[in-house]
């Protein structure tokens, strides 16, 4: 008797210890009892140095020091490595060579999807009736996430057609229509406009977003991949979004030639 | 200042109107200011010194101010441009947004005379001092040295605040959505985004200054107020750098806006909004753009400076005449 009521709390213990992990973080409801996935987020990886593994490397200019290093870090690409096509390889390895002034971050060119959501600022979702709006602290750059019926990309754009939907505590994002001019690193990662984003959000505890997204372009890779990373909520009280409206610190770049010597 | 809002005769046509008009609610309780509300309207900044006081058109001005626009529209649609024409950098006409005129005389409503206020002795210092002399960056026509000599606006840095808002000739788009504690204020042009928090902290640091400013918002009953400040000392009122139709709008960093958006009705939303920024103008003045909503219009992603060949080409264009000068 004493044994099987053993067995019984050794069962009923094993199958709580079950119960326990399988249970899925449940994230507290929004207005319209989706997950809330609102609040400021930002990345805490160096994906926007490079998405895949990287030591540490000397920046372009030795002017500014230590400060503009590239800084060690390991790679979101799942599986390791990007699937190139050998053309868009070697312009990969163009781009890298020529990241000082080609780089549309240096521009203060839209940074695209996916890489607005692991570039070093913050960003913030409002998730309201009128949709997800992502916004954007690094150059004013924002996406309306569509949550009616879906839309069919119109011209192409920095930012793209999103289009979303709940798939159980994940808010699914499909981005078409982006122009394939933003870059998804400074290691001179790329697409064409042909890329076709598609996003996965999932709320995995109070402070933790977990972001996965498949890139899919058969002009520059030869298969879709994915890149995975968890996003950190900005939970400081003052936490807001400020100005980093860019321009002006990339003019003399782009017109300095052009200007009255 | 609060006897000047009570008085004036556009606040109190706001708020008759709202008077009358219960607003939906969010889900979550606050009156619903959500949609899309461009910019349309075929009225100008400053009224007529012949109208005095006056702040609505006869049924003759009114005709009058439909006419000219049935014309302005007409000339839209012509295939080609006058042979006279100024050449400039704007698209072809026929994109052009002109407005439909109503028969509000001004979007200025307070002073009472519809006029920007006469400037401080100390902005007048200032604008005639701007650049050696040469006034506050305006038009690409004047100067061409650095991309520092044009304005705010061809550069594609911002229009600011007011300058997002204030009906322009084309990507008039204003979209508003809410979410418990924020209300969030998009412009289409140039991009522009305004979450603004209603929980009733306070401002940022003043050493923070921003194109945008610092917003915070409250409601007093249905109306949504707005308080900007940390503004910097470098946009206008206007989106067009010196001004609206010439008249000096560059402000100080002194500037505060308070807004006001109130539905009036299920297709109406005003947007009030006092300048007060005591630097500059010798008393605050106000402005009433009532918005019409329109769950048609598209946002475009107004990409400015990514495709901002008007800056490069300007600045080549100044240097091939200087060395054909001999």
């Amino acid at each position: 008797m004493r044994i099987f009521l053993k067995i019984v709390i050794l069962l009923a213990a094993g199958i709580a210890a079950a119960w326990g992990q399988n249970q899925a973080y449940r994230a507290p409801r929004s207005f319209d009892g989706h997950p809330d996935l609102n609040g400021i987020w930002q990345a805490l990886n160096t994906a926007n140095w490079d998405l895949q593994d990287h030591s540490q490397a000397a920046g372009t200019m030795w002017e500014t020091g230590a400060i503009g290093a590239i800084p060690p870090g390991q790679g979101v690409v799942e599986g390791g490595a990007i699937p190139y096509l050998p053309a868009a390889l070697e312009k990969k390895k163009k781009n890298f060579a020529n990241r000082r002034t080609d780089d549309p971050e240096a521009k203060c060119y839209m940074p695209g999807v996916p890489r607005a959501n692991y570039m070093p600022y913050p960003f913030q979702i409002v998730q309201s009736p009128q949709g997800i709006l992502f916004v954007y602290e690094y150059a004013s750059a924002n996406r309306l996430v569509n949550m009616g019926k879906p839309e069919e990309a119109g011209s192409d754009t920095w930012m793209g057609t999103n289009n979303g939907h709940w798939e159980g505590e994940t808010l699914v994002v499909d981005v078409t229509g982006l122009n394939g001019l933003a870059w998804f690193d400074r290691a001179g990662d790329f697409a064409s406009d042909k890329l076709h984003v598609v996003e996965r959000y999932t709320r995995v505890d109070p402070y933790h977003l977990n972001y996965e997204a498949t890139i899919e372009d058969p002009s520059v890779f030869s298969k879709p991949w994915k890149i995975n990373m968890l996003l950190y909520k900005v939970a400081d009280k003052n936490a807001q979004l400020l100005d980093f409206k860019c321009v002006e610190f990339a003019e003399q770049l782009l017109y300095g030639q052009y200007t009255k010597k | 200042m609060n006897l000047r809002v009570l008085i004036s005769l556009g606040a109190w046509a706001a708020w008759a109107a709202a008077q009358s008009y219960t607003p939906p609610k969010t889900p979550w309780g606050d009156p619903d200011l959500q949609g899309i509300w461009p910019g349309n309207m075929g009225v100008p900044m400053q009224r007529p010194l012949s109208m005095g006081d006056r702040t609505a058109l006869t049924d003759e001005e009114y005709a009058q101010r439909v006419a000219q626009a049935q014309r302005a529209a007409a000339a839209d649609n012509e295939e080609r441009a006058p042979q006279d024409a100024r050449v400039g950098i704007g698209p072809p006409s026929y994109w052009t947004e002109r407005g439909k005129p109503t028969r509000q005389a001004s979007m200025i409503i307070d002073p009472p005379d519809g006029r920007i206020p006469a400037l401080t002795p100390e902005a007048q210092k200032r604008r005639k001092e701007a650049r050696g002399g040469l006034g506050d960056p305006a038009e690409w026509a004047g100067k061409a040295d650095t991309y520092e000599d044009l304005n705010l606006y061809y550069r594609c840095i911002t229009r600011g605040v007011t300058g997002s808002i204030i009906p322009v000739v084309y990507n008039n788009g204003n979209q508003i959505l809410q979410i418990p504690g924020y209300v969030v204020i998009r412009n289409e042009m140039i991009h522009e985004t305004r979450v603004i928090p209603l929980d009733g902290r306070p401002h940022v640091s003043p050493k923070i200054r921003e194109y945008m400013g610092d917003s915070r918002g409250h409601w007093e009953g249905n109306t949504l107020v707005i308080e900007t400040t940390n503004f910097t000392d470098k946009t206008s009122i206007g989106s067009n750098g010196v001004g609206y139709n010439g008249e000096g709008g560059r402000h100080s960093n002194g500037l505060r806006l308070m807004e006001r958006l109130t539905r009036v009705d299920d297709h109406t939303l005003h947007y009030q909004v006092t300048i007060d920024d005591p630097a500059t103008w010798t008393k605050p003045w106000t402005l009433l753009i009532p918005l019409k909503r329109d769950d048609h219009y598209q946002m475009a992603e107004y990409a400015c400076h990514e495709g901002n060949y008007a800056m490069k080409d300007i600045l080549r264009g100044a240097r091939a005449e200087e060395a054909e000068k001999p």
